[in-house]
């Protein structure tokens, strides 16, 4: 996929096909647009992780095995999910440890309030796992 | 112009002595003959203290051009020296500098490549890096070694042109044979090269920067098509350092070097040490009588189409010397000439003679051969020669393309 | 040298301003960018960063996007510690002349499959080190060439079915041991070499600001699960890490020397309460299906001791302190 504004003219490109990761100073934060963030590859997406707020015991497990960093934590928190960089590996949802799991993998069309309507009940068979 | 000093140096000596004058952040080589003594004597400034920067002393020539590359890209002033098989190594990477147009400044030793194995002198090299996207200038003798050792520095980091330099001196005949020269003092020698002008450093916290990306369909044409123009545009820029360069030397270069050429009949068009020999020849041709003339390419690449063009524009029979064997063509040097006179209509006998491989000598009498069979062609008002010769080769006398 | 940052668990680790970001092209679930994350955003420093061709490199700078926000080189495939000691030359020579960028510590990394550590870059990683560069080298090392459709590699284990080293009607697949890189690492007296795993988080952390702290090079070999290849589902990937450490075939150890006493010291940082068989490890994976019919059974029985003997030499140096 190709965004078309980049495709510019020869000219026009840094020379040495160079990118750049921020505009200006990096403590601020502004990302270039050649920084992967402006990327979206939710189109690979089969299925998404729906997050239930009411089960979370803010782990960060799934912050720390996303591969996509696509868990965003806010103060210590589990923030939200980032769907535009969510590629479904279900990674997140596998190392949950809460019962029932506080991320579960939905087909990707599935609305957020449909998916929490149909969250799945304790797993009386699952103990508690936490070590990571 | 500038105070200078004589001195008896050999090519690689030469050269050694620019890299420490201008004085290099980092130097990552790997020793081969005939490149050797350049590793050797840096690393000697290095042990007498006389260096500040960096001197890496790799594993290989292609951790060589690798580390010069992750020099270069970090921010700084970047050297190395090769030869032949090492040069060979590092071709991969070398691709890299200058894709990520990288001022990097490589002394190369030419030297033919194996099989079968020959440490001495020939092209092979230096053609082998022909498309590789490199400014090559290619130096006669000695000071020659020294002088466009210190332009290589002022031209690579050019603003207008950010592209590595190679500077080419033919192994043992110019890299190992001492003559007088002289030599800048230190601090002529750096002012005239400059204080290093960073550019996307990726050693700057304040703007990191990827290098090296994959550029997939469609983009890769449009950044080979603008480093091509880079290098092409380079030309201007070259012209430019070497005349600032001879008014503070007084030794004047130029990208075509023409010798006798205004009204001569015959030339010979080369490069490398033997156009020492040839300007020796012209001379004794010209005593007795002939309009003969030589024409020296200085700069390989990017190539200086229009000033050969103006240099053999009289000419009427045009012999053209190459120091690599052509493999299943004609040489390189002789491609190059046919399709400048194409481009510019000029019509003249042209023919080609492969010389000097693996150090084999090329003397006068040979240059004069060379000389009467254009002169042949001259009389004949067609080319009477086969369009390929050899020079000093043992065996039947061979030829290609009748 | 830098501040070491201070991470005692998850929530402070979580706090990290991120430094690899996503829209990365690689496959869903992949382990290397788990890797990543944990060793970049385990510190404030500064970072240049070479990357040898694979996986990684691949798929984080596809032109006109680069995933990473800190400086950032690729070569090519063997060469990632040439690219760096060369970068890392520039940063001393600079300082030297007092002419560096910023005053602020900065750490260099080099990352590499395996392919390009236990193979093709094999020569130039042990020349950087050798030379004493202060970089660290990351080997995501998930046993294969895996970016160029998952060929052997001197890391690929015995029974591991890959495209050149296939399960046939006549073989069990690849036939050669895993090279030892951890060892020939220590070998070169690199004052600091261990090996990690993505699950094992904190432990990852840890040695990575070790290697941070440590002068010259040091060498982490990672051992990266790979979906794709390993031919498991992407959301078992820490799954399937878990149980490579709790068999121990990827135990968690590292190795110290001494430059003074020229001793090497070996710490085992984990130590399975539950040993688990290789065979649950094995079944895991579609990569040793092969293995559980009945006629390649003894190339299991097999692992199982090659797996025992070696976790019990890793065990007994740590025990006898050298
Ligand atoms: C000199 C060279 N040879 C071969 C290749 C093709 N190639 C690119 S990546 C790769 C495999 C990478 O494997 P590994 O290093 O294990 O990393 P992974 O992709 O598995 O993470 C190969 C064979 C290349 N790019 N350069
Ligand atoms: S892993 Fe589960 S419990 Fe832990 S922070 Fe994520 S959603 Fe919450
Ligand atoms: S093939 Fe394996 S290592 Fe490569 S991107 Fe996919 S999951 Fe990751």
């Amino acid at each position: 996929m190709t965004e078309e504004h980049l495709l510019k003219g020869w000219e026009e490109f840094e020379a040495g096909a160079l990118l750049f990761s921020f505009e200006g100073d990096p403590s601020q934060r502004k990302f270039h647009e050649n920084n992967s963030i402006h990327h979206s590859v939710a189109d690979w997406r089969v299925l998404k992780p729906v997050f239930n707020e009411e089960l979370c015991i803010h782990c960060q497990f799934c912050w720390v095995f996303c591969p996509d960093t696509s868990i965003i934590p806010k103060d210590k928190k589990f923030g939200e999910i980032d769907y535009v960089h969510c590629k479904g590996c279900g990674i997140c949802s596998d190392v949950c440890p809460t019962n029932p799991k506080s991320l579960v993998m939905f087909a990707n069309q599935t609305p957020i309030e449909e998916a929490l309507r149909n969250w799945p009940a304790k797993d009386e068979k699952k103990k508690e796992n936490s070590d990571g | 112009m500038a105070k200078q000093h004589r001195v008896v140096w050999d090519g690689n000596m030469a050269a050694s002595q620019a890299m420490r004058q201008a004085q290099i952040d980092v130097v990552a080589a790997y020793p081969i003959t005939p490149s050797t003594p350049i590793v050797q004597n840096y690393s000697q400034f290095v042990a007498d203290g006389e260096v500040e920067g960096e001197f890496v002393m790799v594993e290989s020539e292609h951790s060589a051009m690798s580390a010069c590359v992750g020099a270069a890209a970090g921010g700084g002033r970047v050297a190395t020296a090769t030869s032949s098989q090492g040069y060979a190594l590092m071709v991969e990477v070398i691709y890299q500098a200058s894709g990520m147009r990288l001022p990097i400044v490589m002394n190369v030793v030419n030297r033919a490549l194996a099989a079968p194995l020959n440490i001495h002198g020939d092209h092979s090299d230096m053609y082998l890096g022909r498309d590789a996207g490199w400014i090559n200038l290619v130096a006669n003798n000695p000071q020659e070694a020294y002088d466009l050792c210190l332009c290589a520095f002022k031209i690579a980091e050019d603003m207008r042109v950010r592209l590595p330099v190679a500077v080419n001196q033919d192994g043992f005949l110019v890299s190992h044979t001492a003559e007088v020269g002289e030599h800048l003092e230190d601090a002529d020698a750096y002012g005239f090269v400059g204080d290093y002008t960073a550019h996307n450093p990726m050693l700057d916290p304040a703007k990191p920067v990827t290098y090296g990306a994959q550029t997939e369909g469609e983009w890769h044409y449009e950044h080979k098509m603008r480093q091509n123009y880079a290098l092409v545009n380079a030309v201007p820029v070259v012209e430019e350092v070497l005349k600032a360069y001879s008014q503070l030397s007084g030794r004047d270069y130029a990208p075509v070097e023409c010798y006798q050429t205004e009204d001569a009949d015959e030339l010979i068009i080369c490069m490398g040490s033997v156009v020492g020999t040839t300007t020796m020849t012209v001379d004794r041709l010209r005593k007795a009588g002939r309009k003969v003339g030589m024409v020296a390419i200085r700069l390989w690449r990017p190539f200086p189409k229009e000033a050969l063009a103006a240099a053999i524009k009289n000419a009427k029979s045009i012999a053209v010397l190459d120091r690599s064997c052509p493999m299943g063509t004609t040489g390189a040097l002789y491609n190059e000439t046919a399709a400048v006179m194409v481009e510019n209509d000029k019509s003249a006998n042209l023919i080609n003679y492969i010389y000097g491989l693996g150090g084999r000598d090329t003397t006068t009498e040979h240059l004069e051969g060379i000389f009467d069979d254009a002169a042949e062609c001259t009389k004949a008002g067609k080319r009477v020669k086969p369009i390929i010769q050899t020079i000093n080769l043992r065996g039947k006398s061979l030829s290609f393309y009748e | 040298m830098g501040e070491i940052k201070q991470i005692k668990n998850l929530k402070e680790f979580s706090t990290s301003v991120e430094r690899f970001q996503g829209g990365h092209r690689l496959c869903p679930g992949c382990s290397h960018s788990i890797i990543v994350r944990e060793i970049v955003n385990a510190t404030e420093d500064d970072l240049c960063i070479s990357t040898a061709t694979g996986c990684l490199e691949v798929c984080s700078t596809i032109y006109p996007f680069t995933s990473w926000d800190v400086s950032w080189i690729h070569i090519g495939f063997e060469n990632a510690a040439a690219a760096i000691s060369g970068t890392e030359a520039m940063h001393k020579a600079l300082a030297r002349k007092k002419k560096g960028y910023s005053d602020k510590p900065m750490k260099f990394i080099a990352f590499a499959g395996d392919g390009g550590t236990y193979d093709i870059g094999f020569q130039s990683l042990s020349g950087a080190v050798e030379r004493g560069h202060d970089f660290m080298y990351v080997c995501l090392d998930n046993e294969g060439y895996m970016n160029t459709g998952g060929q052997r590699s001197s890391s690929t284990p015995v029974g591991g079915a890959t495209t050149t080293s296939p399960a046939g009607r006549v073989s069990y697949g690849e036939k050669m041991q895993k090279k030892d890189m951890t060892a020939i690492m220590a070998a070169h007296r690199c004052q600091y070499v261990a090996q990690v795993a993505p699950s094992s988080w904190k432990d990852l952390v840890k040695k990575a600001q070790k290697a941070y702290q440590t002068p010259g090079a040091t060498y982490i070999n990672a051992m990266s699960p790979c979906p794709t290849e390993w031919k498991f589902d992407p959301s078992m990937s820490m799954e399937v890490s878990k149980v490579m450490v709790d068999s121990c075939v990827c135990p968690l150890y590292e190795i110290e020397y001494d430059p003074q006493t020229h001793n090497y010291k070996y710490t085992v940082n984990y130590e399975p309460k539950n040993k688990l068989p290789v065979k649950e490890y094995m079944a895991l994976q579609g990569r040793f299906k092969h293995l559980f019919k009945p006629e390649f059974s003894h190339v299991i029985d097999q692992w199982q001791r090659d797996i025992d003997a070696q976790w019990d030499y890793i065990r007994r140096r740590q025990d006898a302190g050298v």
